[in-house]
């Protein structure tokens, strides 16, 4: 399945768009763009999910990763996640320390 | 030496006459292409050649693109350049790495060539198979290594209490993956934990933290000894998952609390940074009246299938996923099972399961088979398998698929 991870930084907020597919095969790319907005010093983590088919337990545990790579202080946001990866997160109860946004 | 097959590389399709009749008399077959020829070729059109002689005028760039084609159609030929009087052509071949050969054309000379070419063509082949074998023993080593890990710290035997049939279906993916269930007795054999589980991820990893889950949650249960039968007091005051909180005392309830709160407590203080986490159901059912206290830590809701043919009730989250929110607070919730009824349990193995065309099988199809099928146990268990087997079909299994069904048995029925 198709995977695509983009990052931009603006004012150091930085935004990674995903599109397809997030699991045990794709996660790494994900983890690798976290490292780098974490790199750019970023206060603010903005996650585009509006074109993410799907997140697997292992795209969950990429989540995870962003919360400690980016340390408490940032605010992480998933922006536009289709019903099912919403559901997912929720259910998961990681809602509780990323803030899920409807767009 | 076997016939060696030799493609001459030219622009204009000759060969010089000695070195035609050099590779002649030596017994090797020359086929004869342009670099258009050969890349243009449809696949599997290409001679099976061992040596590829280009001749030196071609560019570099030209040779490596027609030796990258003759790779793809799973030929790898020895690449050497050929020059007749342009000599200095021959320089910028070697920096490739391209072997040369140059006038005069003796056959003897030629023939060295062509057994060096072979001989190195025949080694190279070899390496890669080597190689290739060695990754594709490793990886399949990695995996028998973690699902001998994950096998392992699955019970033998599930206990059944009269009148009860608990059954279980595990399926293991191939990439393993971290799904447990585990069933054993606890409050000196008064009450029956259940449990089912999915760590998250996959490989060695996720089956060295389900063997660590497993045991944290089954030795603190059982050691939770009757000193501390009643649970008087919930941990915590403040719930986020309040609707289901009651502080009630539940026979039983203590061991739960323990083992899950504990757990998390473990995993976020020791092993927070590895990050690994599990999503868990773990119910503590009374035999004698079927009340069910469990803890839903981030889990697929797990469905108690009504015998009287009521909706079936999903038992929602009472608290996150197992290991990741440091001092989390997990509600309990409740349920009541009556004579007939069955709680089917379950890992997103089941709900994330796709076809070929990649659909997931999905929550409503799951409980709409669930309405379906007859409600003992293990016959809807196989009614399940045969939804998702058919529902798969030849895709290949990408996830654990564990299904514990707990039916009991109304009154009158007789036992397995």
């Amino acid at each position: 399945m198709s995977f695509d991870v983009r990052l931009r930084v603006d004012e150091r907020v930085a935004t990674i768009e995903l599109r397809g597919e997030l699991d045990a095969a794709t996660a790494g790319r994900f983890h690798d763009t976290i490292d780098q907005a974490a790199a750019a010093g970023a206060i603010e983590l903005v996650i585009r999910a509006e074109q993410l088919a799907y997140l697997s337990s292992a795209g969950l545990r990429s989540l995870v990763f962003a919360r400690q790579k980016m340390g408490d202080d940032v605010r992480i946001a998933v922006v536009g996640a289709p019903e099912t990866v919403a559901r997912t997160i929720r259910l998961a109860g990681f809602d509780h320390s990323i803030d899920l946004i409807d767009v | 030496m076997a016939q060696t097959n030799v493609l001459v590389l030219d622009e204009h399709r000759t060969v010089p006459p000695d070195l035609r009749s050099a590779l002649e008399r030596v017994g090797a077959r020359v086929h004869v292409r342009t670099p258009t020829d050969v890349l243009a070729a449809s696949p599997g059109r290409l001679p099976d050649v061992t040596v590829m002689l280009a001749h030196a005028g071609l560019s570099p760039h030209t040779v490596r693109a027609v030796a990258r084609r003759l790779d793809d159609d799973g030929r790898r030929p020895s690449v050497v350049a050929f020059a007749e009087q342009d000599l200095h052509l021959l320089g910028s071949h070697v920096h490739a790495g391209c072997d040369y050969l140059v006038p005069p054309f003796h056959a003897d000379l030629v023939l060295a060539r062509l057994r060096n070419c072979d001989e190195r063509a025949r080694f190279s082949r070899t390496m890669e198979d080597v190689t290739a074998h060695a990754e594709l023993l490793s990886y399949e080593r990695e995996l028998e290594i973690g699902r001998e890990i994950q096998l392992g710290f699955l019970p033998d035997a599930l206990p059944s209490p009269p009148g009860w049939e608990i059954h279980v279906r595990f399926r293991p993916a191939r990439t393993v993956a971290g799904d447990f269930y585990d069933v054993f007795e606890i409050v000196n054999r008064r009450r029956l934990a259940l449990v089912v589980a999915d760590v998250c991820d996959k490989g060695v990893g996720a089956a060295l933290f389900m063997a660590l889950i497993r045991s944290l949650l089954r030795h603190t249960a059982e050691q939770s000894g009757l000193q501390s039968l009643i649970a008087a007091e919930l941990l915590g005051e403040e719930t986020t998952w309040a609707e289901h909180s009651r502080a009630i005392p539940v026979v039983g309830a203590t061991p739960l609390l323990n083992a899950v709160v504990g757990t998390n407590n473990y995993l976020t203080r020791n092993h927070i940074r590895q990050g690994y986490f599990a999503t868990m159901f773990f119910g503590v059912l009374d035999p004698g009246t079927g009340n069910l206290v469990y803890i839903n830590g981030g889990h697929n809701p797990p469905v108690l299938v009504s015998a009287s043919g009521a909706e079936p009730v999903l038992l929602m989250p009472t608290g996150p996923a197992v290991g990741v929110i440091p001092d989390v607070d997990f509600s309990l919730g409740y349920a009541q099972l009556s004579p007939g009824d069955t709680l089917f349990i379950y890992t997103d193995g089941v709900t994330e399961a796709r076809s070929e065309s990649g659909r997931f099988f999905g929550e409503e199809e799951m409980l709409r088979q669930l309405a379906e099928a007859a409600v003992r146990g293990e016959e809807l268990l196989d009614h399940m398998d045969g939804a998702l087997s058919e529902f798969v079909g030849p895709a290949e299994q990408s996830d654990d698929i564990t299904m514990m069904a707990v039916h009991w048995r109304p009154p009158g029925t007789p036992a397995d």
